[in-house]
């Protein structure tokens, strides 16, 4: 089906993604599922919230002052949640004074790092709910998987599984195998990257957009910088570079990983529907 | 090139990530997509070994700075 058909409840899919991207639940709102739809508004809009509270909306000061521009927000995971990312620009850009060249460096709240770690993963569930909003607006337009009363909205759900922790989705599918060597190959991939760079590519400030690669593992690149914490680098680290881009594609071969999660449980989902309808032409004949 | 063998060593682990997660993605049975990461991995490493060789070619002809 063309993207932009209309569904037989009259919703469009791409409207509905186009929606949820300006703000989180607004195409659930569209497709009449107000009550999905401000719980969504609530946990992804709350996160971005509470960490521009944290951050005091400074996130963006992490990009050194060469780096900086009007697209420089597009490339952070933030640009999942677009509205709260252009919200975020307009009131406090770079900082006050930026212009007039007096707001670089300023000093960084304590909970820096927990924030920018909240606005993040805003911006990464904004992203899965779009493609929720979607399944949900083509699901209305699928007579069989309608009539069989078969939901499809668990793909979405596989592939936050697969991003929180690199092959859960996949586990909890019943595909235990691959889900475990995507495990083992993925958080092995990063572990080495930590080692090489010694935990200094577990820092936004010092690595503003590889951090964003690496932030799509989920969990253990969470984890390992919480645990190993920002301590300043000050020695040489031979293998920087390297580990750094290590973290980097374990990351973003984790997308791949989401991907075929959320793709297995789609067909999954299409096989039963159309199962169930076939039983219900062969009752009722 | 002292750690020429930890480079190729870290090389080799990380192809050979990037091959089974992609072999994953495009193969939905896990045995086949398993059987057919033996091929994969050497079209992977076959397929930079000859981009380092054009490019070392490169580094010593047109783009050689003396």
């Amino acid at each position: 089906m063309k993207a932009q058909e209309k569904t037989n409840t009259g919703a469009v899919p791409g409207v509905a993604v186009l929606l949820t991207w300006i703000l989180p639940g607004a195409g659930h709102v569209y497709l009449g599922r107000i009550g999905f739809a401000l719980g969504a508004l609530l946990v992804v809009e709350g996160l971005y919230v509470l960490g521009l509270l944290l951050t005091q909306g400074m996130f963006l000061e992490y990009l050194p002052p060469e780096m900086r521009g009007r697209m420089a927000g597009m490339l952070t995971p933030e640009f999942g949640n677009l509205g709260a990312l252009l919200y975020h620009i307009q009131e406090f850009g770079y900082g006050p004074g930026y212009k007039e060249g007096l707001g670089y460096p300023r000093a960084w709240p304590a909970t820096m790092d927990l924030g920018t770690n909240l606005t993040a993963m805003s911006g990464v569930l904004n992203l899965l709910l779009m493609s929720h909003a979607h399944r949900e607006a083509r699901q209305a337009a699928n007579d069989v998987a309608s009539k069989s009363g078969v939901r499809a909205h668990g793909a979405p759900w596989a592939a936050l599984a697969s991003w929180a922790l690199p092959g859960l989705g996949q586990f909890l599918q019943g595909r235990r195998l691959r889900g475990v060597i995507t495990f083992v190959l993925l958080v092995s991939l990063f572990m080495i990257g930590c080692v090489l760079a010694e935990g200094s590519n577990l820092d936004r400030e010092r690595h503003f957009y590889y951090w964003s690669g690496q932030f799509l593992l989920g969990a253990p690149a969470a984890l390992a910088e919480f645990l190993h914490g920002h301590a300043p680098v000050t020695g040489d680290v031979p293998y920087a570079d390297g580990g750094v881009v290590l973290g980097c594609i374990a990351g973003m071969l984790n997308i791949l990983s989401m991907l075929d999660a959320y793709g297995a449980a789609a067909v999954s989902r299409s096989s039963t529907a159309t199962s169930s309808a076939a039983d219900g032409i062969g009752a009722s004949a | 090139m002292n750690d020429l063998p930890f480079h190729l060593l870290l090389f080799a682990f990380t192809g050979t990530v990037i091959v089974t997660i992609s072999s994953f993605f495009s193969e939905a049975d896990d045995q086949a997509a398993l059987r057919a990461l033996p091929r994969r991995v050497l079209v992977f490493l076959g397929g930079c070994g000859l981009i380092a060789v054009v490019m070392l070619i490169l580094e010593h002809t047109v783009a050689s700075v003396h």
